[in-house]
């Protein structure tokens, strides 16, 4: 087994997750990053999606995250910081349809910029949360 | 002396406020609990993300960019546009937090460099009209309100703020918003959000913190009180450049990095901000409304002693009179006696 680093995620709404881990996957700009232990010291962007810890049993934890930043300790501790962090099975699949359907609403009106590219993060955080919530049922 | 009518009325109708205000104290200490969760909750994360922030900062590379105010143009500026963002409540009778925050951007306008230009965003109703009544230059497009404090609207907000920032039309945006220190205690608080601090700025800085040793200069000073950092650092800021200043890598790019952590960043502390106000404000209103039920009990006090006083008078005057009537009676009849006699 893997040596077991310390992983912290901050949601906004609380601390998801504080304890050890052996592996962190994450959802970057161009594709999904792993981390171990004594991994270099960074900071890296988190994108809207799911990430995936391995427990120190070896059982894998699902969780779908926004958008947030992530720091690499010297230590080799890991702390990611997100607006939400939720597990699959937390989601609420209704409330994320209704966002999706909102969204794309949004998004077929003539709007500004702004509102644009809000729109565009609501319906990738909803569509996100739906994928995430149908995959682990 | 008032008549008991007069007293009586007065009774009933400081009875009537006493219940507004009662109901208003349950109302505002059952929101108060509701906020007090809300701000516990998200402690971590407002905390975080200033940490985080001030980390990346102590190992960020010197270069010049729109986030720093340090561009080339920035730099032959003559002009620095200003945007304050006010947050006040949207309701009054709060005590003094909403004068109290009013008041501390009033001193900060006020203490803006002549030349420079100032508009103020404004969060809840009573700072608006109050500023909009003032004369002062409050942006329109900017409406929301403060209660019930949502992730979504820091979103909104913050998205507006830094499109503003980005394209020029603002130059500082700083944040006056109401911290709560404890249950008694609160304090309006000044942070400049944005440009970020260069990491330059911010190792000399804590040079001279470290250099003075008795903590009488005006930047330790200002780090020590926590309440004001918009030329200083603050604590997270010098904890993190302490534990060293070189340069590490930024996944993607440090550009990505920098783009998200200022989005990260700012919807982080509007949100931190919100909520923290909307705890103060429920907690000034308590209290206010706590006193004004204290008081309004002690002038029932005073009044229901008065109006015994003046009812007793009455009585007493009242027997005085019967028994002065029926002496002038008996008098009378003694006359009368006397007179068949």
């Amino acid at each position: 087994m893997a040596s077991l680093f310390n992983l912290k995620i901050v949601a906004c709404d609380g601390v998801f997750y504080d304890g050890p881990s052996e592996m962190l996957i994450y959802p970057a700009d161009d594709g999904e990053i792993a981390i171990m232990n004594h991994h270099e010291k960074m900071t890296g962007v988190v994108d809207i999606g799911e990430i995936r810890f391995k427990l120190e049993d070896g059982t894998w934890q699902h969780a779908i995250i926004s958008d947030g930043l992530l720091s690499v300790y010297p230590d080799g501790g890991v702390k990611i910081l997100a607006y939400s962090c939720e597990k699959p099975e937390d989601i609420d699949t209704f409330r994320a349809q209704e966002a999706l359907e909102r969204a794309q609403d949004a998004l077929q009106q003539k709007q500004s910029y702004i509102e644009h590219q809000m729109s565009i993060a609501n319906m990738a955080r909803a569509m996100a949360r739906l994928k995430g919530a149908s995959q682990h049922k | 002396m008032a008549s008991t009518k007069e007293i009586q009325n007065r009774i009933n109708s400081i009875q009537d406020t006493m219940k507004i205000t009662r109901a208003m104290y349950m109302m505002s200490s059952m929101k108060l609990r509701k906020a007090r969760k809300k701000l516990e909750e998200t402690e971590p994360f407002f905390k975080g993300t200033q940490i985080g922030l001030a980390e990346c900062l102590a190992h960020f590379p010197d270069i010049r960019h729109i986030y720093f105010d340090n561009r080339v143009e920035d730099d032959h500026e003559t002009v620095k546009k200003h945007g304050i963002i006010v947050f006040t409540g949207d309701k009054g009778m709060a005590g003094a937090y909403n004068h109290n925050a009013i008041k501390l951007a009033v001193d900060r306008v006020k203490g803006i460099a002549e030349g420079d230009e100032c508009t103020l965003f404004v969060v809840g109703e009573v700072g608006r009209s109050f500023f909009m009544n003032g004369g002062y230059n409050v942006d329109e497009n900017f409406r929301f309100s403060s209660n019930n404090p949502s992730m979504h609207r820091a979103r909104v907000m913050a998205a507006y703020m830094i499109d503003l920032y980005n394209k020029g039309e603002l130059d500082r945006i700083d944040v006056v918003y109401t911290k709560m220190l404890n249950s008694i205690t609160e304090e309006v608080c000044v942070e400049r959000l944005l440009p970020l601090k260069t990491h330059k700025f911010i190792k000399e800085q804590a040079e001279e913190i470290a250099a003075d040793s008795e903590g009488v200069s005006k930047a330790s000073r200002e780090m020590k009180e926590g309440i004001k950092h918009v030329h200083s650092i603050n604590s997270y800021e010098m904890e993190a450049i302490s534990q060293g200043d070189t340069f590490i890598p930024f996944y993607p790019s440090v550009s990505v990095v920098l783009e998200k952590l200022v989005q990260n960043h700012f919807t982080a502390f509007c949100y931190g901000a919100l909520v923290e106000c909307s705890a103060s404000e429920e907690n000034a209103r308590m209290m206010a409304m706590q006193s004004a039920t204290d008081n309004a009990e002690a002038i029932l006090h005073d009044l229901s002693i008065e109006y015994n006083r003046v009812r007793q008078a009455q009585i007493t005057q009242e027997i005085t009179e019967v028994i002065g009537g029926a002496k002038a009676l008996k008098k009378k009849k003694e006359k009368k006696k006397l007179q068949n006699k």
